[in-house]
């Protein structure tokens, strides 16, 4: 009996029906997130999560299951915050366990360029709740003892930023507590049910056409990564994303010694240990746009060859599986979040590299804007029209890798 | 004695043990009464994980896999599927190499359809390359390009295929699952066949050649019974040493699913990874996946919660996530989820890799991304420069005294090596008609000789880059971009010469050509040194003589001081740089290097794209209007700006300065207690005796506040620049 075998979610699917109040096309954590806190925070439970695969299929299982707030612009800090809360709490809170585990995260500087970024992000961090400080090398040294302070000779540690509240969680652990956690109160998910189009009255939504037939709904969100364009494209929204590669991979299991998140932007490479004690690691995503879920050799020879560089101990192990997800990039790299100006369209989008973080965070200010009609203050700078009126949200944190 | 008739012996656990020739690991661990693992249904074919253990520090090794060595070191770190610990060595081995080959054809697996595959394709005139396991080539994936790539004994392959790729992997035998499975004394029938011609004695042996009649193995550690049911569905104890599993085969299809579909590549299957063979009985009782210790009855448990999908039950129950990648316990998780759901569901996606290797081995052939260096690198070392990678280059970040550099600057004469700036020629027909339509300034209006200084804007109407067009002729412009931005922008060049069909060529002189920026009050006298008698006027260009060497001279400012920038053939740079510190002797010369200039440039306003912009940064907020002319007929980027120019204003780009030091770069503004943005450059300056700084500040009320706080101290909003309002000095 293996101790990380799920032995507590408890799924139930039911028949779709003919209409709902709400309907969410996406069963990856933002749709199932959604789902939850309508049903938790708000009583609405005659909602439908539709699911053209199976859930969690897509980026929710193909993250690095990084939580952190540490990015670049206040908006961006309070609202991730507030997910690193909401993941904080999350297992009392749905009574599973997604092995949420704070673990600190550090991010490395080789150069006084780089020492320059980490210095203000330390800075807008800590300004806006997300505590982050610079520390030295022997600090660094300290805090993760496996690392070549030289940096294979190429990428000296001069110091890093860190960051208290980096943390970690299972991320199929994370989509099944709010899929159960709706289901248990009423809310419907739907596997391989595919939306093909959308019923628009006027300038009001008022369903889905699905490979199953047609839904009625009062609301619909659109939740869904990598083909968002398509899907905003049957409301006639042009959506200003660009989707990308993003691969990762991992190694065997080990014993569980590597504590810390560690980082480093211009090795272009970063790396955690799992609960169950494989090696997680990933790179930047990919210049050329592309819808592909093939994963390539140049990336892993690339990345392993980075992660060596910095962490030799990482040569003798042995690499298990890597694998690909895509990334749903805006211009300013901040999220795309709430009314699209079809009315009862929502839309979260624009995850790029940092979508599981903002799960619990965009699920609970989401499912506020659907029930009560009201952008929430915590999202209101991340809507879409702001590409129009100029209010863009540049965030060169979000920059980053992962 | 002679050294070759002593007993070959390798370590197991600290003990010496002898093997013989030809004996993989497992097979001399076995002969020894060793079992890596302790237990399991051994296969000696590298699909199960129960060989595994650590050989020379390297965990996850399928024993049955490498040929012994003398004085390997095998560590059974994996007994009863312990997790074994992080290394802790830093050990650096040698980088194993890559290579890269060309084929028509790659078969994978020579066994009798492998080799006939071969044959067949070569007969067909076609280049084949083949990859073995058996011969000690591992292939661990199939990528797009499409490439192969195997793990060989001389390092790592990667074969770039043209037409086809045959999996020719044959098949696994199937591993029993029934109570005792994780026994000692249990092997499929080709792992027996092995073991008995490598003279090893099995004892009494009992085959299982029908799933529904096995119940179960007993046994303390090793197997010492069989229960099986017979005619009559009587449960019979059989008594034996070695249980011999003869349950049939599964096809070993893992590289042809990681391949099917990939473009401009055929891939195709032969022989007995071929088969389309049914999955087994749905077992009752048993370990299912070992990897992951998961049984029967935590199949059952997730599939009662709800779990139904495979790609579900692969990641609720785990079975199928370890070092074997579900090549024990995937038929069985299948044949489980058809006998509850009713249906066959599709394996679950074959990713790489297929085989385990070490980061290590991955590794052979990667390499950091290259920090560039200018013509002057060497001298720049020479001189003890203290060097920084910044925008992609290696960089003097001083000359060990930056305050001296900088009083030259400002006080006599400097030169610095800006050999770093992107550097492009257009020419061609079409050369003034690419330009202005791609920049925001009418370049219709740049005379020959001149230069001007414009900004790049993307469709979205954001700044991209900045630099300096200068006409040579009404057919060729030189281009420069900052030194961080040259790649992106020669990208954009030339995806729009291309997108719009233009008749021009576009050569990038960045590696060429080296730069020299001669700076300071006495910049002319200097180059009246060198030879030079007719320097440009500010803003224009010629071609002279400096110090004998042809160069094409520009007359512009970043430093605040009067400057002269020369390009010139990048041979000829360290001769030139030496020449000028010659004849600047007298004159207090001393180069100087970024840390210095940041300084400089910044006492000027002058921005530096990347550093003081942001992704959404429009003329506009960077108040930059003026090098935006909307009464042109179009440009790339004008409608984005002509919308945006419609609503207020939200951030600016503004400069700020205060008493004491300088806050870090990055710091919060605030006015009344609330956020109101951020610096993004900040210098003391020594010029000025007060701190100077470019920060973005956001409006209220489309007003900018005068008076902001950073960090408790107070800072007032100042016109730019700082130093020298009317640029009396760079245009003396």
């Amino acid at each position: 009996m293996n101790e990380f075998i799920e032995q507590r979610v408890s799924l139930t699917w039911q028949q779709p029906k003919k209409s709902y109040d709400v309907v969410i096309i996406g069963g990856g954590g933002h749709g199932l997130a959604a789902a939850y806190y309508l049903a938790t925070r708000h009583g609405i439970t005659n909602v439908a999560v539709l699911e053209r695969s199976y859930i969690g299929g897509g980026n929710s299982g193909r993250n690095t299951t990084i939580i952190r707030s540490n990015y670049g612009i206040p908006e961006a800090v309070r609202f991730y915050q507030r997910s690193v809360d909401l993941y904080a709490t999350l297992e009392a809170e749905t009574d599973r366990w997604v092995m949420h585990k704070e673990k600190g995260m550090i991010g490395l500087a080789h150069s006084e360029a780089n020492m320059r970024v980490e210095k203000a992000r330390a800075a807008v961090n800590t300004a806006f709740g997300a505590k982050t400080d610079w520390i030295g090398p022997d600090e660094v040294k300290k805090m993760c003892p496996e690392l070549d302070m030289t940096g294979g000779g190429h990428y000296p540690v001069v110091g890093a930023a860190y960051h208290h509240s980096g943390a970690t969680a299972r991320h199929d652990r994370v989509v099944w507590a709010f899929a159960e956690g709706a289901m248990k109160r009423g809310a419907h998910v739907h596997q391989r049910i595919e939306v093909t189009g959308l019923q628009i009255a006027g300038n009001r939504v008022t369903g889905v056409q699905t490979t199953q037939g047609d839904i009625a709904a009062g609301a619909v969100l659109c939740a869904v990564g990598g083909h968002v364009t398509s899907v905003a494209a049957m409301a006639g929204l042009r959506l200003p994303i660009r989707t990308h590669q993003l691969q990762a991979f991992v190694t065997n299991h080990y014993e569980r010694t590597f504590a810390p998140i560690l980082s480093s932007g211009p090795l272009l490479f970063y790396v955690s240990q799992t609960a169950r004690g494989e090696m997680l690691m990933g790179a930047e995503i990919d210049r050329q746009p592309s819808y592909s879920y093939r994963s390539d050799y140049k990336f892993l020879q690339g990345c392993a060859f980075r992660a060596v560089t910095l962490l030799p101990f990482l040569r003798n192990l042995q690499v298990l599986r890597q694998w690909t997800g895509v990334c749903d990039m805006s211009p300013d790299y901040s999220p795309i979040m709430g009314q699209t100006g079809v009315e009862g369209f929502y839309i979260t989008t624009g995850w790029g590299t940092w979508g599981f973080k903002a799960i619990p965070a965009s699920g609970e200010q989401l499912a506020a804007a659907i029930s009560t009609g009201k952008t929430p203050d915590l999202i209101a700078p991340f809507s879409l029209d702001r590409f129009a009126l100029d209010r863009t949200m540049a965030d060169r944190g979000s920059a980053g890798t992962h | 004695m002679t050294e070759s008739s002593q007993p070959l012996k390798l370590i197991i656990d600290g003990q010496p043990v002898p093997f013989v020739k030809g004996d993989s690991v497992l097979v001399a661990m076995l002969r020894n009464q060793h079992h890596p693992t302790g237990g399991g249904c051994l296969c000696l074919g590298g699909d199960c994980p129960h060989c595994l253990a650590t050989i020379d520090g390297v965990a996850y090794v399928r024993t049955c896999q490498v040929p012994a060595r003398p004085g390997c070191v095998v560590a059974c770190t994996h007994h009863a599927h312990a997790v074994p610990a992080l290394p802790q060595t830093h050990h650096v081995e040698p980088t194993t190499n890559a290579r890269h080959q060309h084929a028509d054809v790659v078969v994978i697996g020579q066994g009798k359809s492998g080799l006939a595959a071969a044959e067949l394709a070569r007969t067909a005139g076609q280049t084949v390359v083949t990859l073995d396991a058996a011969q000690g080539q591992d292939v661990i994936g199939i990528y797009p390009g499409a490439q192969v790539v195997a793990r060989t004994t001389q390092g790592m392959l990667i074969v770039h295929v043209r037409q086809e790729i045959i999996v020719a992997t044959g098949a696994a035998e199937l591993h029993p699952v029934a109570l005792g499975n994780s026994l000692a004394g249990l092997m499929t029938a080709r792992a027996a066949q092995q073991l008995q011609a490598a003279g090893l004695s099995l004892g009494r042996i009992v085959v299982i050649n029908d799933a529904n009649r096995l119940v179960r193995f007993e046994g303390e550690s090793n197997v010492t019974a069989v229960v099986v049911r017979d005619d009559q569905g009587l449960e019979q104890h059989v008594g034996c040493d070695t249980a011999v599993i003869d349950l049939g085969t599964t096809p070993r299809n893992m590289l042809h699913r990681m391949a099917a579909g990939l473009p401009g590549v055929r891939v195709s299957v032969v022989g007995d990874a071929a088969t389309n063979s049914d999955v087994p009985n749905c077992p009752a009782h048993g370990l299912v996946c070992h990897c992951s210790q998961v049984g029967v009855a935590d199949l059952q448990s997730v599939w009662d919660r709800g779990f139904h999908e495979l790609e579900l039950v692969k990641r609720a129950s785990l079975a199928g996530t370890g070092t074997c990648q579900g090549g024990v316990c995937l038929p069985y998780v299948r044949s489980f989820l058809a006998n509850k759901g009713g249906t066959l569901q599709p394996a679950f996606t074959a990713r790489p890799l297929a085989r385990p290797i070490t980061m290590g081995e991955v590794a052979a052939g990667g390499h950091h991304h290259v920090t560039l260096r200018t013509p002057l690198d060497g001298v720049h070392r020479a001189a003890h420069a203290h060097m920084e990678r910044a925008g992609g280059w290696w960089r003097p970040w001083n000359y060990g005294d930056w305050q001296a550099e900088y009083w030259a600057v400002r006080e006599a004469v400097s030169i610095m090596d800006v050999s770093t700036l992107g550097k492009m020629l257009i020419s061609g027909p079409d050369a003034l008609t690419l330009l202005d339509r791609l920049y925001p300034t009418k370049v219709s209006t740049i005379k020959t000789g001149m230069s001007r200084y414009v900004l790049l804007l993307d469709e979205k109407g954001y700044v991209l880059d900045d630099g300096l067009i200068s006409k040579i002729s009404d057919t060729r412009y030189t281009l420069t971009f900052t030194s961080g931005g040259a790649t992106t922008a020669e990208l954009w060049v030339r995806d729009w010469a291309e997108s719009w069909g233009l008749n021009v060529r576009i050569l990038n002189q960045t590696m060429s050509l080296g730069a020299i920026n001669v700076t300071g009050p006495l910049a002319k006298e200097l180059l009246a040194r060198a030879g030079l008698e007719k320097p440009p006027e500010f803003l224009s260009h010629v071609e002279a003589h400096v110090a004998g060497i042809p160069c094409r001279i520009f007359r512009l400012s970043f430093t605040g001081e009067l400057s002269y920038e020369l390009h010139h053939a990048a041979v000829n740079a360290p001769v030139l740089w030496r020449t000028l510190l010659d004849l600047g002797k007298s004159l207090n010369i001393r180069p100087h290097g970024l840390e210095a200039l940041l300084k400089l440039r910044l006492e000027k306003g002058h921005i530096i794209v990347g550093q003081d912009t942001d992704f959404d940064s429009t003329p506009r907020r960077i108040h930059h209007e003026w090098a935006v002319k909307l009464d042109k007929p179009d440009f790339v980027g004008k409608h984005a700006v002509l919308r945006t120019n419609k609503v207020s204003l939200d951030k600016i780009l503004c400069g700020l300065s205060m008493e004491g030091p300088p806050p870090i770069e990055g710091a919060n503004l605030t006015v009344d207690g609330n956020y109101a943005g951020y610096v993004t450059s900040a210098t003391w300056s020594p010029i000025l005796g007060k701190t100077v700084m470019l920060a973005w500040l956001k409006l209220s009320n489309d007003l900018a506040p005068d008076r902001v706080m950073i960090d408790g101290r107070p800072a007032q909003r100042t016109e730019t620049p700082f130093y020298d309002k009317e640029g009396a000095r760079a245009k003396a």
